[in-house]
């Protein structure tokens, strides 16, 4: 049984300094994800700025306005949704509910897998067996069903979601931290440091943890990517986050029953999540190639 | 792109050819006589003791099997259909003549023995058919001769007729002896105007035109030669189907994806009105630990902070109405003239305050059905400082945690199981059986007390002293009536009925 | 071999245990089966009698070995829905699980593979690029998405294929190409990376030296070095297809074993969620299990390793 990673970053440790940033602002795919990301950050901190609006306000008699180049008018730029509310303040707003669900769920899943894949690669011996073990474990169960299920029979809410895709994601951190730890465990200055006397949770914070973090990055990214796309298709099968929080995903499963006739309900945010999970693919793949430049 | 990878996706299926797939289907509508119709609910079972009351089982139920009588829906008038007729002996007594010569689909024939055997097993509570307040008003059913059996109440239960012709089909009793509630849904054999093939319970059933039904019976003579249902479970993939003219017959369409149908040219699109009504359900009772519902005034404060109009019209339309009582308008004992409350958002709020929630209160809204709905009523909550927090369920679980006192309150429908009699409403879910949340003994005493009472006048007036204190409580707060819409192939002649059963046998091409 | 195989055999079946209780325990925490069987009509004393009947208040690890004991004889117990055993009905809707599964790992692998080789021969050329913005496409497309815009595009606006049902092959074409086109950056990452390392490594410098012809070099001795990580990778792509399919499913009205999960969840029908993630779980132990066995006998270095 081994342990299989699709997109597993090559061991090799972090090289910084300045050819680093060099290459990496050389990288267009780098720049424009990041761009992009930081465009959609801003946009989640400044929304109430941004628009004038309250994302729960509903008018009844302002349904299914079409957005401006549909034929609709500035008043609601993206046009109304099926209880009238605006749909571009709900997509200014909804990018706090994606990213947060992003990185949080990025969060509890970076959390545990570093802590087991860290301590199986320094430690090694039987705690690696055990975490190899776990690791081989978690990726025989079936991710979406075992979330749907999860979800679908405790139901669902905001804390519930992040703490479900937390905890079934958390394998590829578990699996690069631990092999980058193996590589970087034995070489000069974690022995030297170890020699001096130092205990082994300051190792592992102050020597390998800083060595592995480009690697972090990496992962990270892709599992914040993982992360979005599976609340959206919770939320399309409608076990997603609450209403009337506007999540991306939750705004794509309530248009889904429009979609033949007012397909904008379903392109707008669909387009927005295809944007900003590109986006994080695209930094992911960045960062891999700067830091590893033969390894894409 | 996509056109590349679906070319070559083709010819990976091809080329693969891992499972022999029967190819070229027939999906032609009236050209070589098929109807093809579609809906999203899964049924569970064909057998229709053992599903949950579901719609779309009934409709199949319809086509496979007979009742004993067959109310019409124009005139109202109970007309016979396995019975030739009947007569009440006494209140607990009815007597029944059977039809003649009837054979089931599988060539036995129909007599007494079927309908005491169907009768009595349905209504032994060991054998736990899935709605149970159907038939347990039965005490049992005799023999008494080959074409006459009499039906024995447990008391004088005035509505027996109707139940007797909305879910009582009689199936043939030595064939379910043998196979059971399974092999019956696997392989149904009936009476009924059509007879059944390929089935795969939960997700399609053929139905064939039986060349042998009754002659001048109430359901009329079948027309159409076969009927293939698919269960499709996205609205927008009926439509999709429906546009590309493989679907002949959906049903359920939302307001907004009728409107956009009705501009079709080939589309039939019509609104039927239905029995079902909309209403919110308190947990006023406490069962499970206090709750804010317990204070009236909070439920009160519900009632005038929803506006029930502007819903109905804005997002329900067509000929949805705003209900004032617990119960669809044609039922009977269904009493309009009950105290109301207005939409008064600055009334919700004061009695809010006064039952110490100034600041608003957080509380759990539970519900399973009509999602934009239920939004907008959370909605029009928060305007008056309800915060709810939805649980959004299926209907199992949410019942349940309606019934262990989980859910404050629950946005609910009900299609009554298309009885036209409030009874069915009111001693499902107000006798202090296990559906009754609100468990308050004046209401109960009342409902069980009308439930022996053969003048209707005066079963009338008890069912309005019920809806009075259900509506004085705020047990319940009725919302509204629905519709359903239907659309279908212009070459379809069919017309739908408020029992939301559609009787496809009385379908024809145009 | 053979002890390297029977050392492999009985991790998997203690993965397969392991994961087991675990799937069992998280389901049986969710939901109450209980409730669930007693359906919506059942009183307090009724849930009570059921959960005694069904030893629901002994310790998990009971319950567990119980339900272990009889699903090793493929009894997964009766459907609280259908009310038909559950291996039934599972083993009724897996052909057009496996059917689907199966053209979608096909259509990926046609269709990454090359991408993937192509895309290693000129390595930063448009073409490569090309294949990698396909592939941080796909890795960033909601499938539910996808297939709506299929369904949208081919059967509403350009009606050529039949937007659901499963009656002959056209009906696979829009399911197999948003299934299989979720899987397929990464083995086209994989290829890529592969080639490129076998490309510039010294053995296949060595053929070209020797003089041997390009075509040769590439797919006698290229391509089948790189391929190995491939397959496995592959193997675990049609685990994950399957066990993922539970969306294209529904979206395209096919009724296999995802759909049935799908509607077992809506139904808190529980013994169908249980009997269902442990039978992927198993397909997807038995699938990298498979693989490392072709990787082992493949690459005899693994073996030793």
């Amino acid at each position: 049984m081994t342990v299989q990673v699709a997109n597993a970053a090559p061991a090799t440790a972090a090289k910084s300094g300045p050819g680093f940033w060099r290459r990496a602002w050389r990288h267009r795919g780098l720049m424009i994800g990041l761009t992009i990301v930081a465009v959609v950050v801003a946009i989640a901190i400044l929304a109430p700025f941004l628009t004038g609006k309250d994302p729960y306000y509903q008018d009844l008699l302002k349904r299914l306005k079409p957005p401006v180049w549909g034929g609709g008018s500035w008043d609601n730029p993206l046009g109304t949704d099926n209880l009238g509310r605006d749909y571009l303040t709900r997509l200014l707003y909804g990018s706090r509910i994606s990213l947060l669900i992003g990185i949080a769920a990025a969060l509890v899943a970076g959390l545990i897998g570093t802590v087991l894949g860290i301590t199986a690669g320094y430690f090694g011996g039987r705690i690696d067996l055990a975490v190899t073990f776990l690791i081989s474990v978690r990726l025989s169960m079936p991710v979406v069903l075992a979330a749907l299920a999860v979800v679908s029979l405790i139901g669902g809410s905001l804390v519930v979601v992040i703490a479900v895709i937390g905890f079934l994601n958390w394998d590829r951190f578990a699996v690069v931290m631990r092999s980058a730890t193996l590589q970087v465990r034995d070489l000069d200055y974690v022995t030297a440091a170890r020699s001096v006397g130092c205990s082994n949770t300051r190792i592992l914070l102050t020597e390998i943890l800083p060595n592995i973090a480009s690697q972090l990055i990496v992962v990270a990214t892709l599992e914040m990517a993982h992360a979005i796309l599976l609340e959206a298709a919770l939320s399309f099968l409608g076990l997603g986050v609450k209403p009337p929080l506007p999540s991306w995903g939750l705004m794509v499963a309530e248009g889904k029953n429009h979609l033949l006739f007012e397909p904008w309900l379903v392109a707008i945010p669909g387009s927005a999540l295809f944007l900003l999970l590109l986006a994080i693919n695209l930094v992911g793949d960045g960062v891999r190639d700067v830091t590893a430049p033969d390894g894409r | 792109m996509a056109i590349r990878s679906i070319r070559q996706g083709g010819t990976a299926i091809a080329a693969a050819a891992l499972v022999a797939l029967a190819t070229g289907s027939a999906w032609a509508g009236k050209k070589d006589d098929t109807l093809n119709i579609g809906w999203s609910r899964v049924v569970e079972s064909n057998d229709v003791y053992f599903n949950q009351g579901v719609r779309e089982g009934m409709i199949v139920g319809r086509l496979l099997w007979d009742n004993l009588v067959e109310r019409n829906p124009t005139t109202g008038q109970y007309e016979p259909l396995l019975a030739t007729s009947y007569k009440w002996v006494n209140e607990t007594t009815l007597d029944l003549e059977l039809r003649q010569g009837v054979k089931f689909h599988n060539g036995a024939a129909f007599t007494a023995e079927d309908v005491v055997y169907t009768l009595n097993w349905t209504s032994n509570p060991d054998n736990k058919v899935a709605v149970p307040i159907m038939v347990n008003w039965i005490k049992n059913a005799e023999k008494l001769g080959d074409y006459s059996v009499r039906i024995n109440l447990k008391q004088p239960f005035p509505a027996a007729l109707e139940y007797l012709n909305a879910a009582i089909p009689i199936y043939p009793h030595e064939y379910y002896a043998k196979v059971g509630t399974k092999g019956m849904s696997e392989a149904p054999v009936g009476t009924g105007p059509y007879t059944a093939s390929n089935v795969q319970p939960g997700r399609t059933i053929t139905l064939t035109k039986n060349p042998n039904y009754i002659v001048g019976g109430p359901k009329g003579t079948p027309t159409i030669g076969k009927i293939v249902q698919r269960t499709i479970a996205e609205e927008q993939t009926q439509v999709a189907e429906l546009l590309s003219g493989r679907l002949d017959w959906m049903w359920n369409a939302t307001p907004d994806t009728a409107d956009n149908l009705r501009k079709r040219p080939n589309l039939t699109v019509v609104d039927g009105e239905t029995m079902r009504i909309g209403f919110i359900s308190f947990n006023a009772n406490g069962t499970g630990g206090a709750n804010p519902m317990q204070d009236i005034r909070v439920r009160k404060a519900v009632a005038h902070a929803i506006d029930r109009e502007g819903i109905t019209k804005a997002l329900i339309r067509g000929s949805a109405r705003v209900i004032p009582s617990a119960c669809y308008p044609t039922q009977f004992g269904c009493a309009q003239d009950i105290p109301q409350y207005a939409y008064d958002p600055a009334k919700a709020k004061a009695l809010l305050a006064e039952a110490g929630f100034a600041n608003g209160l957080d509380i759990d809204l539970f519900g399973y059905l009509d999602r934009p709905h239920t939004e907008a009523i959370m909605n029009q909550l928060r305007q008056v400082g309800i915060r709810p927090n939805l649980q959004w369920l299926q209907f199992g679980p949410m019942f349940a945690a309606m019934q262990q006192g989980k859910a404050p309150f629950t946005h609910l429908t009900t299609g009554a199981w298309s009885i036209n009699d409030v009874s069915i409403t009111l001693r499902g879910s107000f006798a202090g059986g296990p559906w009754d949340i609100a468990r308050d003994q004046q209401v109960i005493d009342l409902v069980l007390g009308a439930d022996k009472i053969v003048d209707q006048a005066k079963r009338a007036d008890l069912y309005k002293q019920v809806l009075t204190r259900i509506n004085e409580q705020v047990y319940w707060l009725p919302l509204n009536t629905y519709y359903i819409t239907y659309a279908f192939t212009s070459e379809l002649d069919f017309t739908p009925h408020p029992d939301e059963v559609a009787r496809f046998y009385q379908s024809k091409w145009k | 071999m053979g002890g390297y195989l029977a050392k492999r055999a009985l991790l998997a079946l203690a993965v397969a245990v392991t994961v087991s209780l675990v799937n069992f325990t998280m389901v049986l925490l969710s939901g109450d089966i209980a409730v669930s069987i007693a359906g919506p009509t059942a009183t307090y004393e009724q849930l009570e009698r059921i959960r005694r009947d069904l030893g629901l208040d002994q310790p998990i690890v009971v319950q567990y070995l119980r339900w272990l004991g009889n699903a090793v004889r493929g009894d997964f117990g009766d459907s609280l829905f259908y009310r038909t055993p559950v291996a039934d009905l599972i083993l009724e809707r897996l052909p057009v699980t496996l059917t689907l599964g199966i053209s979608a790992i096909v259509f990926t692998i046609l269709v990454a593979i090359p991408l993937g080789v192509v895309a290693a021969l000129r390595p930063n050329s448009w073409i490569d690029r090309a294949a990698l913005s396909l592939a941080v496409a796909g890795q960033a497309m909601p499938s539910f998405w996808f297939g709506l815009m299929l369904i949208v595009l081919f059967s509403v606006m350009f009606p050529i294929l039949p937007p659901s049902g499963a009656e002959s092959w056209e009906y696979f074409i829009m399911p197999t190409v948003v299934l299989g086109y979720s899987a397929m950056p990464a083995v086209m990452r994989l290829t890529r990376s592969g080639m490129i390392e076998v490309l510039t490594s010294d053995y296949i410098r060595t053929a070209y030296a020797k003089g041997l012809r390009h075509f040769k070099v590439l797919f006698k001795h290229a391509l089948r070095n790189a391929v190995i990580p491939v397959v496995s990778l592959a193997a675990v792509q049609f685990g994950y297809m399957l066990a993922g399919s539970i969306i294209v499913e529904s979206i395209f009205a096919l009724h296999g074993t995802g759909f049935l999960a799908w509607e077992a969840m809506k139904t808190a029908d529980l013994p169908v969620v249980q009997a269902i993630l442990f039978v992927f779980s198993l397909f997807y132990i038995v699938l990298t299990f498979l693989s490392d066995m072709l990787n082992a006998w493949l690459d005899p270095r693994i073996r030793i390793g």
